[in-house]
């Protein structure tokens, strides 16, 4: 109650969070692998690309040791595919989140973070010993990451990408302007997507949306959610009475179920 | 809700319309007729909390609930009266919900309790949700742009249940906005 924080993340958190997301680098210096305590990161060997979190690259980036290679979903063409997925292929639902990521052999498996590749190659892998991942924890920001799909983290990523590392992002300013648009047509459909609650069915739809349009609108979905609940509360409590007395009643036989129905109907 | 909830309390206070089932000696001055009983059938506005509890417990001793005698009847408070709900059918976002009293919804879920109107029930759900969408879309532009003055007819027109939730849709955006602005640093 007097917590000052809302409910949920802030989007400062949510901010924080995407700071463990894997990106590309291309390094400039030698560098021997760091023990972390999220695993080793690579032995950095300039020509050669390597996958590092966040936090690590803008650093490198900063101090000039790295480049960064920006995702493929961040290219202006693959931005304008999304915002005419969102516009005219599917104008009510948000774009769909990247599929997970298919192995050679065509089985749909995922891509190992770093240190689990290290891992597996000192032991190796059991058979059905493969948990997958869900979108949110998919290395879905690297370079090899899909064109076309948004990824959980989308718009903190490419804010902290377009800030500190705008030089590594091709067709930059167009990159800003296509981002704009995409997080104007994704707002409105967030405040359309409570439309759906107006038939009492009670279910929004959020497949797809990124953890800082979450953070943004949580508290406006969950204030909507309510008072449709609180406004509904009475007619679900006959409703329920109603079904609870229906049962009763066919359990005892249909003229004791009768004979209910007859006695609510004299208190009105 | 919560034992210190100011809406609630406030909604407690809303008056409702009744009518008392029998002759009141020495309440006439509710009628304006302070020298003489508030007679059976005259039609007053009694607060929600008070109504509720007469229109609820039974004046006779009877442990029978078929007969029953309450000692008023209730009626539909005027902002939920046919012509508010007809205009509400008709364009929720033209109403200013606001003028009829402070907390609609408040007072609609207390009446709903008390009554049974599936159909009140369904516009009232209607017309919040339509009006939510358009106050958050005020959320997102209030600040940013200078056109205030458009919204303003529909943002004064908002009650209670809406202006908190005006109020956290345009905290969330305001939250995104700074980050956006501090990822710079």
């Amino acid at each position: 109650m007097a917590l000052p924080l809302p409910q949920g993340l802030v989007p400062t958190e949510v901010a924080f969070l995407c700071e463990m997301e894997m990106v590309t680098i291309v390094p400039r210096q030698r560098l021997e692998s760091i023990p972390l305590l999220s695993g080793d990161t690579p032995a950095l060997r300039p020509p050669h690309r390597a996958q590092m979190p966040l936090w690590l690259a803008l650093l490198l980036k900063k101090q000039r040791r790295a480049n960064i290679v920006p995702p493929a979903w961040l290219h202006p063409a693959s931005l304008a595919d999304i915002i005419h997925h969102e516009t005219n292929v599917d104008p009510q639902a948000f774009s769909p989140p990247p599929p997970p990521p298919t192995r050679a052999d065509g089985r749909t498996g995922r891509a190992r973070p770093f240190q689990e590749n290290i891992r597996s190659t000192r032991e190796a892998p059991k058979p059905g010993d493969d948990p997958r991942l869900a979108p949110p924890f998919l290395p879905s920001c690297t370079a090899d990451a899909p064109a076309g799909y948004l990824p959980y983290h989308w718009l903190e990523l490419a804010e902290a990408l377009l800030a500190h590392a705008a030089d590594d992002v091709p067709a930059q300013a167009e990159v800003r302007s296509l981002l704009r648009d995409l997080q104007e047509v994704r707002a409105a459909k967030m405040r359309g997507s409570t439309q759906s609650l107006e038939g009492g069915g009670g279910v929004v739809v959020l497949r797809g949306v990124g953890a800082m349009e979450l953070a943004e609108s949580r508290g406006f979905v969950l204030g909507v959610v309510d008072g449709v609940r609180k406004l509904g509360a009475s007619a679900e409590a006959t409703r329920r009475d109603e079904e609870a007395n229906g049962g009763g009643g066919g359990r005892y036989g249909g003229g004791r179920g009768e004979f209910e129905d007859s006695d609510e109907e004299m208190e009105f | 809700m919560s034992y210190y909830d100011l809406d609630a309390i406030l909604t407690d206070a809303e008056k409702v319309p009744c009518k008392f089932e029998l002759d009141v000696p020495d309440l006439g001055y509710l009628d304006n007729n302070p020298s003489q009983a508030l007679k059976a059938q005259t039609p007053v506005s009694l607060p929600l909390w008070l109504a509720e509890l007469l229109a609820l417990s039974s004046r006779t001793q009877s442990s029978n609930p078929e007969d029953s005698a309450p000692f008023l009847t209730l009626e539909m408070p005027k902002a939920l009266s046919n012509e508010v709900v007809s205009a509400l059918k008709a364009d929720p976002r033209a109403v200013a919900l606001r003028d009829q009293t402070h907390n609609m919804y408040g007072l609609a879920t207390r009446m709903l309790d008390l009554f049974e109107e599936p159909e009140l029930c369904a516009v009232l759900r209607r017309t919040f949700v339509t009006r939510a969408a358009e106050t958050a879309l005020h959320a997102r532009k209030a600040g940013a742009t200078d056109d205030v003055v458009r919204g303003e007819g529909f943002l004064s027109g908002l009650e209670e249940w809406e202006r908190s939730l005006f109020r956290r849709a345009h905290d969330g955006n305001k939250a995104c906005k700074e980050w956006m602005e501090g990822v710079k640093k």
